[in-house]
């Protein structure tokens, strides 16, 4: 990590905007101790450097158990005690927190670099306060292993072929929020609110025989890929980066019908804690652009900030409007998240059988 | 059928059991080469076998991971103790069940032996909500629990399995010549089932110490265990410290029960049974 | 030529007085009470109550109903306890098959060098994680394992659901193994082998002798190694999750798609006393048919 002219000339920029919304005016303060739930891996990597780099916040990282999903039952247990200041999710567990009012409400106040953000992708209880920080961008999206893959695919129709018998790795009802069974609706003339499309062809492909491997967890699909074991898929961003730094892949971000779904990570401030203020100023810093930069380069998911530059490793990440509109379907996630329970019982009864 | 037929049926038998005991041998130790293998991996991901080159990279990282050492301590400490609390409490039980003399003998067995039966998910998430009701908060008390219900069956079950299998007629006979309850217990039916406590506690430690399921709802931000802090280093990408790890634990036990067998003699520790060969 | 039939040992003459039994009992049950039966029923309770998509598990106020059953009584939830119930009794029996014959090994046959090295190896099997001694297997006999040409050339397709339920009950098995073995030595070390010696010497070749003796007095023993073994192997979860490709699905699977971001833990609760009833009523079965054929467990 190098520290270029222009990242330090930029870097003493932020810093000065950054100094306006933090009171480090005076004598130097003792580091406020505050406790975070982040994911493990690349992501805790990007988010200790970006503590390293102030002084106001020291943290007790806790990592999240497979998934955000392991956390929920903790809070709901000590509920109305909690143990974390922040917690590090993305739409599936911010919605489930948000439902339960765990969350505090953020405003511009708090977090002044929130104006950075593309408001769309902000997460709302239904007054419409905000509740929740994105911090990054990820992408759910078709893929496949450029050495291993048995030819290139191009559109849905190339996944029923007989070439790949065994050779998809599925996500399971547990991943991407079921967004793979909107990609089969999508192509099929019908979208997350019509549904029957989808499970039309995902009840073909199951019985085809070509899906080798349903993933349950986010190593599950590495690790099919990486041993070899299937070569085409269709899953999250940190799976596709664990794949990439070893193997050569190509990413279906910009193929015309096969749609990419984009989901957040980012931030939810944790209520009946006693150090609201602190985590919102680092949270703040977190999402400057040049902490944006350097969790996109350390993380593997494209900053939020539009004062941020996207590193070029993350380009399929990178639309141009045109670009947006055409590939990157956003899908009501209001219906989406409703959905989840329904359709994760659906695929249980429907298509495992297939398998 | 003729003795010559005989002894021929029994030399084809004798072959064939040699050969089943060398093809199962030869299964059960391969996936304990293949995670040497794994351990000293130079990949940094899962890959096909054999590996391409060896590394000591994971030793390594488990050396450098802070939080190893705390929740390698904290695993210990849960696992000792709960191994403990197993042996006491579940010799205990199974002495009782053994010796019946009250109703619902059958059902008591049954629900010592359930816990086995409910996943390990299922369990972490009910102590969860339970202890945090009746305002028990602490990690490594929830922990504790946790492990002690998961591992108490295996004691339990082990230790009725050895007394089911003894000559009642010993303990009757100690009695009949003088001894007490209790004397006859110490000196006559302990020695018998002592295999199966330590058995049992072997398989109360060792699940103790492997368990994530149940472990990763009963942490908490202070308090951890080794397998869910390994686990949880992984996001999307597979970590090969655990296999590190599972080698530099088989190193262990291979150190621990040579020494055993030099000083105690394995014969001395789990008994021997009545009938020595 | 007749069975040779063994004299039971005859039940104790002196009564045990039941004061002294409870007592053993006592801090037992305190456990299994406090920190299982209740959380257990605060499980059923969970269960019963109605599910808010979107939510963390239950409302607090949530009213109560039976929905979270009702929805079991498909074909699909009915076909994972078949598959979850037939792979866990087949690996058990197999496990028992080939644990006895390396127990009595062990026991009688081996010296106590060769006696502790392969005590060693089973206990070390028994501390080895679940997690990597099933991607071990994984990378043996899997699909891109050292086995793949093998299988290629017998015409196996090491994707087919056929062979990766094989490599489910492979992984069951290795599990399952060391541990019938360890609580099998217990067992067999208390037999007299004269007894064998005695119906070898009086004609009996050594394979009808030990199916004759052997066996049936170790029957209390096997019988409660296969429970050891079919509890481990319905619960089983990483199992099938690795080598069953996310495909072979056991109840395990079925309940953590509940309790994972969609926190559907009334449901997940249902599955699990579900799961719990069910297989408390075939394992109690599978003693009784024990019991009633004489033999005391």
């Amino acid at each position: 990590m190098t520290m270029t002219r222009r990242s330090l000339l930029s870097l003493i920029g932020a810093s000065g905007a950054v100094g306006l919304a933090s009171p480090l005016l005076g004598p130097a303060q003792a580091a406020t101790g505050l406790t975070a739930a982040e994911w493990g891996g690349d992501v805790v990597e990007a988010m200790k450097q970006i503590a390293a780099k102030q002084n106001l916040a020291q943290f007790n990282w806790v990592l999240h158990q497979g998934g955000a999903g392991a956390i929920l039952p903790k809070i709901k247990a000590a509920w109305p005690k909690v143990d974390y200041d922040y917690i590090a999710g993305w739409e599936g567990s911010f919605n489930s927190m948000i439902a339960e009012d765990w969350v505090e409400t953020i405003t511009a106040a708090d977090v002044p670099n929130l104006a950075d953000i593309p408001e769309k992708i902000m997460m709302r209880d239904a007054k419409g306060n905000v509740k929740a920080v994105p911090r990054a961008v990820g992408g759910i999206y078709f893929g496949y292993r450029t050495d291993t893959a048995p030819f290139a695919v191009t559109k849905i129709d190339d996944l029923f072929d007989k070439r790949l018998k065994g050779a998809i790795c599925w996500p399971g009802p547990t991943q991407s929020m079921m967004l793979q069974i909107v990609a089969l609706a999508l192509q099929g003339g019908g979208n997350e609110s019509n549904m029957e499309p989808g499970w039309k062809l995902m009840k073909d492909l199951a019985k085809s025989g070509n899906i080798g491997r349903i993933a349950v967890t986010d190593v599950d699909f590495t690790n099919s890929f990486t041993s070899g074991e299937t070569s085409v898929g269709f899953f999250a961003e940190p799976s596709w980066a664990a794949v990439a730094k070893n193997f050569k892949i190509t990413r279906l971000t910009k193929q015309a019908g096969m749609a990419t779904f984009l989901y957040q990570s980012g931030f939810a401030v944790m209520k009946n804690r006693p150090n609201r203020k602190a985590t919102c100023d680092f949270i703040n810093f977190a999402i400057s652009p040049e902490m944006s930069a350097l969790y996109a380069k350390v993380a593997g998911e494209a900053p939020l900030n539009g004062k941020a530059a996207i590193p070029p490793e993350l380009a399929h990440l990178a639309f141009t409007p045109k670009e947006f509109d055409s590939f990157v379907h956003v899908p009501d996630y209001k219906v989406v998240l409703s959905q989840q329970d329904a359709w994760a019982k659906r695929w249980e009864s429907d298509i495992a059988p297939l398998l | 059928m003729n003795g010559r037929t005989k002894r021929l049926g029994d030399r084809i038998l004798g072959g064939a059991m040699v050969a089943m005991l060398a093809l199962m041998l030869a299964f059960l130790v391969t996936p304990l080469l293949v995670t040497c293998l794994l351990a000293f991996d130079s990949r940094s991901f899962l890959g096909p076998l054999p590996p391409p080159a060896l590394s000591l990279r994971w030793f390594e990282r488990l050396a450098s991971l802070d939080y190893v050492a705390t929740g390698l301590a904290t695993s210990l400490k849960i696992a000792l103790l709960a191994t403990v609390i197993d042996v006491l409490v579940g010799t205990a039980a199974a002495v009782a069940l053994d010796r019946g003399g009250f109703r619902g003998r059958g059902l008591l067995m049954a629900a010592f032996l359930s816990p086995l039966i409910v996943p390990a998910v299922v369990i972490g998430l009910a102590l969860l909500l339970f202890l945090s009701r009746i305002g028990v908060i602490d990690g490594f008390t929830r922990l504790l629990c946790g492990h002690v219900v998961i591992t108490l069956p295996y004691v339990v079950r082990t230790v009725l399995a050895s007394l089911a299998g003894r000559d009642r007629r010993l303990t009757e006979a100690a009695l009949v010549l003088g001894a007490t309850e209790r004397q006859a217990f110490w000196s006559v039916t302990l020695p018998l089932i002592r295999s199966g406590m330590v058995t049992g506690a072997v398989f109360a430690f060792a699940v103790s110490l492997d368990d994530v399921a149940v472990s990763m709802f009963l942490t908490d931000p202070s308090t951890y265990t080794l397998p869910v802090a390994l686990v949880s280093s992984m996001r999307a990408s597979f970590d090969l410290s655990i296999a590190a790890a599972a080698v530099l634990l088989m190193a262990v036990t291979a150190v621990l029960i040579i020494v055993l067998e030099r000083f105690v003699g394995f014969d001395r520790l789990l008994g021997q049974g009545l009938f020595r060969s | 030529m007749s069975a040779v039939t063994i004299a039971r040992p005859q039940e104790l003459a002196i009564p045990a007085p039941a004061r002294m039994s409870l007592l053993l009992l006592a801090p037992g049950l305190l456990i299994l009470l406090s920190i299982f039966a209740l959380p257990l029923l605060g499980l059923v309770l969970e269960s019963l109550k109605q599910y808010v998509p979107g939510r963390v598990g239950s409302a607090v106020d949530a009213s109560l109903t039976l929905e979270n059953y009702r929805e079991l009584a498909t074909p699909s939830f009915a076909g994972v306890l078949y598959e979850t119930f037939k792979l866990s009794a087949a690996a058990s029996l197999a496990g028992l098959m080939a644990a006895f014959p390396l127990a009595y090994c062990i026991v009688r046959r081996f010296s106590p060098r060769q006696r502790a090295a392969c005590i060693g190896l089973l206990v070390m099997l028994v501390l080895l994680s679940m997690l990597v001694r099933t991607y071990a297997l994984e990378l043996a006999f899997g699909s891109v394992g050292i086995a793949r040409p093998l299988l290629l050339a017998l015409g196996i397709s090491p994707t087919s659901r056929g062979y990766i339920e094989v490599l489910v009950e492979a992984g069951l098995l290795h599990a399952v193994m060391p541990i019938c073995t360890l609580t099998l030595l217990g067992t067999i070390q208390n037999i007299d082998p004269r007894l064998c010696d005695a119906a070898q010497s009086l004609g009996a070749p050594a394979w009808k002798a030990h199916l004759g003796i052997t066996v049936p007095l170790a029957l209390p023993g096997l019988v409660s190694a296969f429970l050891i073994a079919m509890t481990f192997a319905i619960s089983a979860f990483v199992i099938p999750m690795v080598l069953g490709k996310g495909r072979v699905l056991f109840l395990s699977n079925t309940i953590y798609t509940r309790f994972s971001d969609v926190a559907n833990y009334p449901s997940g609760a249902a599955v699990s006393i579900a799961m719990l009833v069910i297989s408390l009523l075939v394992l109690s079965l599978a003693s009784l048919a024990h019991r009633g054929k004489g033999a005391r467990s």
